[in-house]
């Protein structure tokens, strides 16, 4: 049982096809996909590929910030100028993702959709506010990404929808970021822990989104009272300790990765804050 | 099948391929590029690097549909005195060669996007390719002295 591999040559008639065709998947970069392939765990009657489809891979400056087109690689997210200037956070953690030749092929819908609770790029997208665009045949709804990871490996994409965008929101001027990866088997293997960390200008908020941690990608939100950074670090690890499910596997144990993600935490909020000043 | 169009280091192919077909088993077997390598087969390794367009790809996780009309570069295309090959090979940066066709390829990707690459960002670059022969420290310094040579060609 070969799924086929359906090239269509517009959003028309990829919805067409999602809309018709059972079991449908949508195929992005196929990073993801083909490994479940290999694994003989890809349940999907029909494959639906992305890469003839024009304008996709688009990233536009908005007002708010980025608009950015789902095909659009991981890689040009690390390295493209707009989105450095825009928002570092998010080029700092796509160009921490695996290596450069997955980062060349995989994609930025592909990616979130893939619904990994390791992700690294969704702890950066929790913490700016991102925003998901989806498109089927009945039209185009919105999904904030804090509402997007629904579940182990469930996302908010419904049957026969596609994501069509990203928006990223820049983060107002005076917040400073940044995102820590702990990884235990090698430098660019998924991680063990991550944490993406930002501090407001008025230190009156910190944000912070956890990868690798729980069941699905966390957001935290964490008031901070006008304290030094040891109490930012107190108030974050205070509000992380809870949040805290991790699923051992041979990257760490539960308890392992526990420890981890606070020393994550602590590490993200005082370079964050470091950054600030 | 489907007939695809793919120009390998210069050289134009129309093959016939399936739909599933991994560019990484056409490159092999219907095309004849045997430096293109099966490692791991989940893109961690690095072995079965190929350039599209200068853009380094895991041919192991790339259906060769989806490359139909591309300009590839493996390593077997590589010219004999390639500033990189020959660095390799003065900095005796190989022990049984599996990796290296690999790691040349990454290379060329890195010195074309920054000519004069400090050890550090060398490290970035190469560091999802594995060499089970360990020759790391050769390799970093091959590719140090081919930025160098090509910096005064
Ligand atoms: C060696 C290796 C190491 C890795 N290490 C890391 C790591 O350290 N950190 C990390 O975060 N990730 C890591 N990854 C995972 C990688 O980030 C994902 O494989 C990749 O982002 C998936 O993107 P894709 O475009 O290739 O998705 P695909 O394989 O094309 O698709 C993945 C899923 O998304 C769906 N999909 C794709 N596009 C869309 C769309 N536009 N709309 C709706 N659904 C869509 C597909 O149907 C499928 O369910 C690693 C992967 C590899 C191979
Ligand atoms: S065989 Fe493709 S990356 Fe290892
Ligand atoms: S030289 Fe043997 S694997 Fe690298």
């Amino acid at each position: 049982m070969k799924p086929p591999l359906h090239q269509p040559t517009s959003l028309a008639e990829a919805c067409e096809l999602l809309d018709t065709l059972e079991e449908t998947m949508v195929y992005g970069g196929g990073t993801a996909i083909q490994i479940l392939i290999k694994q003989g765990v890809l349940f999907a009657g029909n494959l639906v590929d992305l890469s003839r489809v024009p304008g996709l891979a688009e990233i536009e400056e908005t007002a708010e910030g980025l608009r950015v087109g789902p095909m659009t690689t991981l890689r040009r997210m690390e390295t493209s100028e707009v989105v450095r200037r825009r928002v570092p956070l998010a080029a700092q953690t796509y160009g921490h993702v695996a290596n450069p030749r997955v980062r060349n092929t995989a994609s930025v819908g592909g990616n979130i959709a893939h619904g990994d609770y390791r992700l690294d790029p969704p702890t950066a997208l929790l913490v700016l506010g991102a925003r998901v665009e989806l498109t089927s045949v009945r039209g185009t709804r919105t999904v904030p990404i804090r509402d997007f990871f629904v579940d182990f490996q469930v996302t908010a994409v419904e049957p026969g929808e596609l994501i069509t965008a990203l928006h990223i929101p820049a983060a107002p001027a005076g917040n400073s970021s940044t995102f820590v990866k702990m990884s235990s088997l090698g430098e660019n293997d998924w991680p063990a822990a991550s944490v993406a960390a930002q501090v407001d200008a008025e230190r009156r908020t910190l944000r912070l989104g956890l990868g690798a941690l729980a069941h699905v990608p966390r957001y935290v939100e964490v008031p901070l009272d006008g304290g030094g950074v040891d109490a930012a670090v107190a108030a974050a690890t205070a509000a992380v300790e809870p949040e805290l499910d991790p699923i051992p596997d041979v990257r760490g144990s539960a308890d392992y990765k526990r420890k981890l993600g606070l020393v994550a935490t602590e590490d993200a909020v005082r370079r964050a804050w470091e950054e600030a000043r | 099948m489907k007939l695809i169009q793919l120009t390998v280091n210069g050289r134009r192919y129309d093959v016939p391929v399936d739909d599933d077909e991994l560019l990484l088993d056409v490159l092999r077997d219907k095309i004849g590029a045997y430096s293109v390598r099966e490692g791991c087969g989940v893109g961690a390794c690095g072995a079965c690097t190929v350039l599209v367009g200068g853009t380094s790809v895991s041919s192991c996780l790339a259906r060769a549909v989806r490359y139909d009309g591309a300009e590839l570069t493996t390593a077997d295309g590589l010219p004999e005195d390639d500033a990189v090959v020959t660095a390799f090979v003065e900095s005796r940066a190989m022990q049984c060669g599996y990796c290296i066709p690999g790691f040349v390829l990454m290379a060329h990707e890195l010195l074309a996007e920054n000519p004069q690459p400090d050890r550090e960002q060398i490290v970035a670059h190469l560091e999802g390719n594995i060499c089970r022969c360990g020759t790391y420290q050769e390799i970093c310094r091959a590719v140090e002295v081919a930025a160098e040579r090509r910096a005064r060609a």
